[in-house]
């Protein structure tokens, strides 16, 4: 299986202001991660830099046996699925059928792989029912799923997925965790929706102000009320019930 | 249900009349956009004063309206904004060419007023023609077609883009115009004021839209073709509806049929 290795990533925009400083973490095989952190603090892009949006870094990311760069991009992007925040920047075409299949017609799978990836990808997140809906007509969680099925069909070896639970009802969001922690291979999650983390996540990398604070067990991280604190966040909702 | 929903709708309600699985909308998609383009040029050749001629041209886009169970009505309500632009085609004709060129009874008709009628009738027609393509063949049948008929792909991916930005373009339109009017209650319309930061902000989230969607294509292989799901063959069906509209357009367009019909009446 697949390893991400980020070796002291550094990033800025134009304005020279850094954005993420000495990034460093390594996931391996089946660990779901949850980037957290208060607005601005560099999640979403940490993510971006990892697919290759954004290639302008210092250090080094290598998934599995390769580095990350312009000549290896579409190896690493093989590698990787990225369910964006906003589900209608992410799907385009007519139908969820077409969208799913989208990814494995690029990468050149024939007609039967294509029909499989497609089945299979619908079945992991429950939405049998919607194939041949329009994306127009799909509701906030409908969409959301879809737009996982989406790089599901890619059979990514890492899922990596910015803010996954925003506009979200209750039963959607519920729904969600149960399809995320039912996936297999790497995920990254960047979030600030510390309750969801707590859910889906085994290990939590706390980032402020582009570093990296902390970097450990979740429960461990998301029960310290000051360092949470300390750092934009606060401590999850369901522990405040239960004090 | 204001304007831009009513876009939104209208747009949607074809794409899903194109997915619907009537029997026009199983003609093989070349065959329907050959047929369509035969017709717009067969249509645009007439002389400008082969009024008589052209009329014998709207069998096509009869026949298809019946056979495709469309409605005609409400072709026209979705063509409203079209028909009248196509319709300004050759208005001032009547200004220029003045010799009386036939009589209708006592009333003679200038060539001016017959060549307006015949520029008008063509425009209706082919626009007529390319709805009806488009409400029977989605658009990823209609790029499959282009690519059949070795269309540069580049020029297949654009048509594919630019439709799936018009209704980027519409969500992007009605948020910004839904956002303005929450804050302006009882104005009607939008302030002049207004226009310029919220075309601006419009066309930059637009952009930003249209920049992330792309992102989520590379992300998933794109490079720069779409591979399209469609590899129907042709049918018996098909070539037979192939020929006979071929047939029926050419005798149209070099036969003086409705002439003759007429005649025969007059007879």
């Amino acid at each position: 299986m697949t390893e991400i290795e980020v070796k002291n990533i550094s990033f800025s925009y134009e304005q020279k202001i850094p954005v993420l400083e000495n990034i460093a973490f390594c996931a391996g095989t089946g660990e779901a991660i949850g980037l957290i952190g208060a607005n601005g603090a560099g999640k979403s892009t940490l993510l971006k830099l990892l697919v290759g949006l954004d290639l302008g870094y210092t250090g080094e990311i290598r998934v599995g046996d390769v580095v990350l760069g312009k000549k290896t991009l579409a190896a690493v992007r093989k590698k990787i699925g990225y369910v964006f925040q906003d589900s209608d920047s992410q799907m385009f075409m007519t139908t969820v059928e077409e969208d799913i299949a989208f990814a494995p017609r690029n990468y050149g799978l024939s007609r039967e792989e294509t029909a499989l990836r497609v089945e299979r990808a619908l079945e992991q997140v429950h939405i049998k029912a919607l194939r041949d809906k329009s994306i127009y007509k799909l509701s906030g969680g409908e969409k959301k799923l879809a737009s996982i099925a989406t790089v599901l069909s890619m059979d990514p070896d890492i899922i990596l997925m910015d803010e996954p639970s925003v506009a979200l009802d209750p039963k959607n969001r519920r729904n969600l965790i149960r399809v995320i922690n039912e996936l297999k291979g790497i995920k990254i999650i960047a979030s600030h929706d510390l309750d969801f983390i707590w859910d889906t996540c085994e290990r939590t990398i706390l980032i402020h102000n582009g570093r990296i604070v902390c970097d450990g067990d979740t429960e461990m991280i998301l029960r310290d009320k000051e360092l949470l604190e300390a750092n934009g966040l606060e401590l999850p909702l369901s522990l405040y019930i239960r004090r | 249900m204001n304007k831009i929903d009513g876009a939104i709708s209208q747009f949607q309600s074809m794409d899903s009349m194109a997915k619907e699985d009537r029997w026009m909308n199983q003609i093989h998609p070349s065959i329907k956009l050959f047929l369509t383009v035969l017709f717009i040029g067969l249509t645009v050749s007439f002389p400008k004063y082969n009024l008589t001629g052209l009329f014998g041209m709207i069998l096509y886009p009869f026949v298809l309206f019946q056979i495709g169970e469309l409605s005609f009505r409400e072709s026209l309500y979705r063509l409203r904004v079209v028909l009248p632009i196509v319709c300004i085609v050759g208005i001032a004709n009547p200004f220029f060419d003045r010799a009386v060129v036939t009589r209708i009874g006592e009333i003679g008709v200038t060539g001016g007023v017959l060549s307006m009628l015949t520029l008008m009738l063509k425009a209706v027609l082919s626009v007529l023609a390319s709805y009806l393509l488009i409400v029977t063949t989605s658009i990823e049948k209609i790029c499959y077609a282009l690519q059949q008929a070795h269309f540069p792909q580049i020029l297949v991916t654009e048509v594919l883009l630019i439709y799936r930005y018009i209704s980027v373009l519409l969500a992007e339109t009605r948020r910004v115009t839904q956002a303005y009017h929450l804050r302006a209650p009882g104005q009607k319309g939008i302030a002049i004021g207004a226009w310029g930061p919220l075309v601006g902000q419009m066309l930059l989230r637009s952009m930003d839209r249209a920049e992330r969607l792309y992102q989520s294509m590379c992300l998933r292989g794109f490079d720069g073709t779409f591979h399209l799901k469609e590899k129907s063959h042709v049918r018996r069906t098909d070539i037979l509806y192939l020929l006979i509209w071929t047939a029926l357009l050419l005798i149209l367009r070099l036969f003086p049929v409705l002439e003759w019909v007429g005649r025969w009446f007059v007879r």
